[in-house]
């Protein structure tokens, strides 16, 4: 296979350790040693070179970004056209673009790995069908559970931790998952029993169980069964003026258990000043800052139209009366889920919109430890991932962004805490908050770095001052040493791979299982499991690529 | 017809098969009963009586088909069949795909050749898929899922009458014996006197006046209303040229009560791939079926891309029929129209007789795996093989056709 040398960049690669200008030599799809002569060598002077970026939370594909797309043919209808390439098949949207453009953009701004947060283990088949037809991106997905019928009943009845614990084992494997994300803890069941809302330490109307014990069931199950990435909690009360408390109280109950809060912009929020509703960016900050257990992503929200597509039926069909345009989906799932769709624009004039920025960023900017949060809009919750390198200079340049803090709503322009930060970025930091961090975080040893034996996912970004340049169009992007896109345009489509993790458990669990499958008529048992054929097949005959887990810790 | 509540049978507790199997013949993809082979090939249940599943298995010929292409009514080899159809499809200004009669396999692959060749797609059932369609991007809905229901439901109300000739096992999905109380059949109004009948609950539920509403919907209001979780349960097929707006109707009832209690609706169609088509094209493309490729990029249209319409207006100039599960509604009547028929074997006696091309294929979760959305849509359901199959996957025609239309085009 062909060698490649990458010349007299300046590679930033955080995992490495300080940013220095040096060559870059790939083989075979990985990163090498230096090699005495190479096939093909790149001028990289004048270039920053990073690893592939990677978003860990990205609503990319599955049942309900597909009825984000059923829902808004406008917006779909409005794409510009792109130019016609032969490599490109036509896919269009803004908000929730069809899988195909949804990789190809992904691609052109130097992504090469996304993971679809909020899988439903029964539609399972569907993500990965989706995932497979987003092209050239590996991609990996977190089952939801903790709103599911059985282990609420689990809970309620005090079953053993064991039991509940393999439970989640052999979900992750049947779904072919990459980790577990818990969605407003029991509050989705609840609202199916007309709960309305519902706290940390709240009982569920009908199974008696708290958030928090749900919490630290699965955040304990997942630390055993050794899943490299910890939990990931979409907390209580999301969008909700004051739900910090919430936020604590869920950091709280972790009790020092590895947790991944995501989307945390949402979950950040007080209810002092005139409006009852204020940043609590500061207290989140210094809650995270002091609990070395939690990473967070930000869910930074990004000025006009998009959609928000989430599994938290109880929130969003409170939030349903916001629609704009004024339409919007909910469901019930399979006596194990929900979701809600409901499209929304951002609006700078808006009080609430505008301290919503203010707020992401201020958190960027006031947690210290940049290894523990990721770069992310919540696609398309907080807007659409084409929006990160806006994101990115506002993060890196601090100018920029009191320019853009001016044109707001003028009681945030006025007293928003962010205009007193002068924090800006490095690049380094930013490196880290796009690749090297969500790497570590999902226990992706070969990615996210470009150290000898990493994967040869490089992007190649031309340096300038104008970061949101720099960052829409990088010169060359390479997936495993192929070249993949050059100046924003795609030059080659391979297949993505699939991220899973494949932890052991006790199948004496199988028996309780079935039984309840058939009790309550889904599908039979012997057709929720994945195997890997079938999920070669679902993701378009892509590599498969198993995390390895590491040794299970008893808690 | 009555169905009795079937107790649940573990697939354990069957001899006659290992593995389950996936009914492919109606949208409620039953995996808890089975089919068996007999010595002579035929096809038969195991564990269910439904009329649906046994009518589609008896169209399977025993055994498997050796069924060939035919060119023009001539017999050829595939090779032939898929030149000829490459040649056609070369020479078409605007084709339409329709039928759509396959699985998620086939829907990648066609929309490879949908774009190639700017065709238009529509289903067979196209009206039905497309009223679902438009009432969701006009006003959204709340939906919920057959476990769902059978979990929670304390009021099904089928609206529009029991659907149990369609989908003969719904009740045992659902848990429901047809005497259950928490079963209520809303038979007011057919076809269009639907819309009546829905906009009437929908002001009960709201509490404004509906005159002349009859008493039986002024009950069923009132029962809407006590449940703690009601489901509104639809046939798609059964709502008339209006059915977008009955589902914005049933949707406002939904909406109304889920104010203060719980509610959601379920709509049974979507099989025959109608609804695997379309969901696997929304997501390649970001648009629904009753769309193509057009000059000025991806164009939708979910009333003038009817297919029927098209085919009688004269605007389209070929036609591209896919049929693998045999129980898709006809083609539109032949006319000047070229047709490529790609279908299950028994049509080669129907619309295979004055296609120009007509390539059998195999069907999935009979001679081939694949994968199908059940009708919740939330559900993609793995077929399985019950049989030795000798005929091409529609994928595999497909992808053959998409390269050799390369060819010819070059």
């Amino acid at each position: 296979m062909s060698t490649l040398c990458i010349r007299g960049g300046l590679v930033v690669d955080p995992q490495q350790g300080a940013d220095s200008v040096r060559d870059l030599f790939v083989q075979d799809g990985r990163i090498v040693a230096p090699l005495p002569a190479v096939d093909e060598e790149i001028d990289a002077t004048g270039c920053v070179v990073m690893a592939g970026g990677i978003d860990m939370h990205t609503h990319i594909g599955g049942g309900k970004v597909n009825l984000a797309r059923l829902l808004l043919p406008e917006d779909h209808r409005n794409t510009p056209a792109r130019p016609p390439s032969a490599l490109e098949l036509a896919s269009c949207g803004s908000c929730t673009p069809g899988t195909l453009l949804t990789g190809y953009r992904y691609v052109e701004m130097g992504y090469t790995a996304a993971f679809e947060p909020a899988m439903m283990a029964a539609n399972a088949r569907h993500a990965h069908m989706e995932m497979g037809d987003t092209p050239i991106l590996d991609h990996g997905a977190y089952v939801m559970l903790g709103n599911d019928e059985l282990l609420l009943e689990m809970l309620a009845r005090g079953e053993d931790f064991e039991r509940i614990r393999d439970y989640t084992g052999w979900t992750i494997n049947a779904a072919k998952a990459m980790g577990v994300k818990v969605v407003n803890p029991a509050g989705i069941s609840a609202f199916k029993f007309n709960q309305r809302k519902l706290d940390v330490d709240e009982a569920h109307v009908h199974w008696q169980v708290t958030p928090r014990q749900v919490l630290q069931t699965l955040a304990r199950a997942l630390r055993e069964l050794g899943v490299p990435h910890p939990l990931h909690v979409h907390g209580s009360n999301l969008g909700v003026a004051g739900n910090i408390e919430s936020t604590l109280q869920t950091i709280q109950a972790l009790e020092g258990l590895p947790a991944h809060l995501t989307h945390i912009q949402f979950h950040a929020y007080g209810n002092d000043g005139p409006k009852k509703f204020s940043s609590a960016a500061l207290q989140l900050a210094e809650a995270v800052n002091a609990h070395p257990n939690i990473s967070i992503d930000v869910g930074q929200i990004m000025f006009g139209q998009t959609v928000t597509a989430s599994g938290d039926t109880m929130r969003q069909h409170a939030q349903s009366g916001f629609a704009s345009p004024r339409k919007w989906i909910g469901a019930d799932y399979e006596a194990e889920a929900g979701c809600g769709i409901v499209p929304f624009r951002y609006r700078e004039q808006s009080y609430v919109n505008a301290l919503q920025w203010a707020i992401g960023l201020e958190i960027f900017l006031l947690v210290k430890d940049p290894w523990r949060v990721v770069l992310t809009t919540d696609h398309p919750n907080g807007g659409p991932f084409t929006s990160y390198p806006h994101l990115i200079r506002l993060l890196m340049d601090r100018t920029f962004r009191n320019e853009q803090l001016a044109k707001l709503h003028p009681d945030v322009a006025a007293n928003a805490a962010l205009r007193s930060i002068t924090r800006e970025l490095s690049l380094n930091e930013i490196a880290i908050m796009t690749r090297a961090a969500p790497a570590r975080l999902l226990g992706l040893r070969d990615r996210g770095h470009l150290g000898i034996g990493g994967a040869a996912d490089v992007v190649i970004y031309r340096n300038a001052t104008d970061r949101e340049a720099m960052f829409t169009t990088p010169e060359h992007v390479f997936k495993d040493g192929t070249l993949v896109a050059r100046h924003g345009r795609i030059t080659a489509t391979p297949v993505g791979g699939t991220h899973f993790v494949e932890p052991d458990y006790d199948r004496g669990i199988e028996k309780r299982l079935r039984k309840h499958f058939a009790e309550h008529g889904q599908v039979n048992f012997d057709h929720v499991a994945i195997g890997h054929d079938e999920l070669c097949r679902c993701c378009n005959g892509g590599r498969l690529l198993p995390a390895a887990c590491f040794e299970g810790q008893a808690t | 017809m009555a169905h009795g509540l079937r107790p649940t049978v573990l697939m354990s507790d069957l001899s006659v098969a290992t593995r389950p199997w996936t009914c492919p013949f109606c949208p409620l993809l039953c995996d808890d009963f089975g089919v068996e082979a007999g010595a002579d090939g035929a096809l038969s249940l195991v564990g269910s009586a439904c009329p649906r599943a046994g009518a589609a298995l008896g169209r399977f010929s025993s055994p498997a088909s050796a069924a060939t292409p035919a060119l023009q009514g001539q017999l050829c080899d595939l090779d032939t069949a898929i030149t000829a159809a490459a040649r056609l499809l070369a020479a078409s200004r605007q084709p339409l795909f329709g039928g759509l009669g396959t699985d998620v396999a086939g829907a990648r692959a066609l929309y490879a050749l949908a774009c190639a060749t700017g065709a238009i797609c529509d289903a067979a059932q196209g009206q039905p898929l497309m009223q679902g369609v438009r009432a969701l991007q006009d006003r959204g809905g709340f939906s919920t899922t057959l476990a769902e229901l059978r979990t929670r439901a304390d009021l099904v109300l089928c609206f529009g009458g029991l659907p149990t000739a369609r989908h003969p096992e719904f009740l045992n999905r659902a848990g429901l014996a047809v005497d259950d109380p928490r079963l209520l059949v809303l038979a007011e109004g057919e076809g269009d006197d639907l819309f009546d009948a829905a906009a009437r609950l929908a002001a009960l539920i709201e509490g404004r006046a509906a005159a002349g509403a009859p008493a039986a919907l002024a009950a069923a209001a009132q029962r809407l209303q006590a449940a703690r979780y009601a489901v509104l349960v639809y046939e798609t097929s059964r709502l008339g040229r209006n059915g977008a707006l009955v589902i914005e109707m049933l949707q406002r009832v939904v909406a109304t009560l889920n104010r203060s209690t719980r509610a959601a609706t379920l709509a049974l169609g979507g099989g025959d791939g109608a609804a695997t088509v379309n969901q696997v094209f929304t997501w390649l493309s970001g648009l629904p079926l009753r769309s193509r490729l057009g000059p000025q990029g991806l164009e939708h249209e979910p009333l003038v891309f009817d297919a029927g319409r098209l085919c009688a207006d004269g605007a389209v100039d070929l036609l591209l029929w896919v049929a693998s599960f045999g129980t898709e509604a006809p083609p539109p009547p032949p006319n000047t129209l070229p047709r490529i028929v790609l279908g299950h074997p028994s049509l080669a006696g129907v619309a295979g007789t004055d296609a120009d091309v007509f390539i059998p294929v195999a069907t999935p979760g009979i001679g081939s795996d694949g994968h199908l959305f059940r009708t919740d849509g939330a559900v993609l359901m793995p077929l399985h093989p019950v049989r030795p199959e000798t005929l091409p996957t529609v994928a595999e025609v497909l992808r053959r056709l998409s390269a050799a239309l390369a060819v010819v085009s070059a």
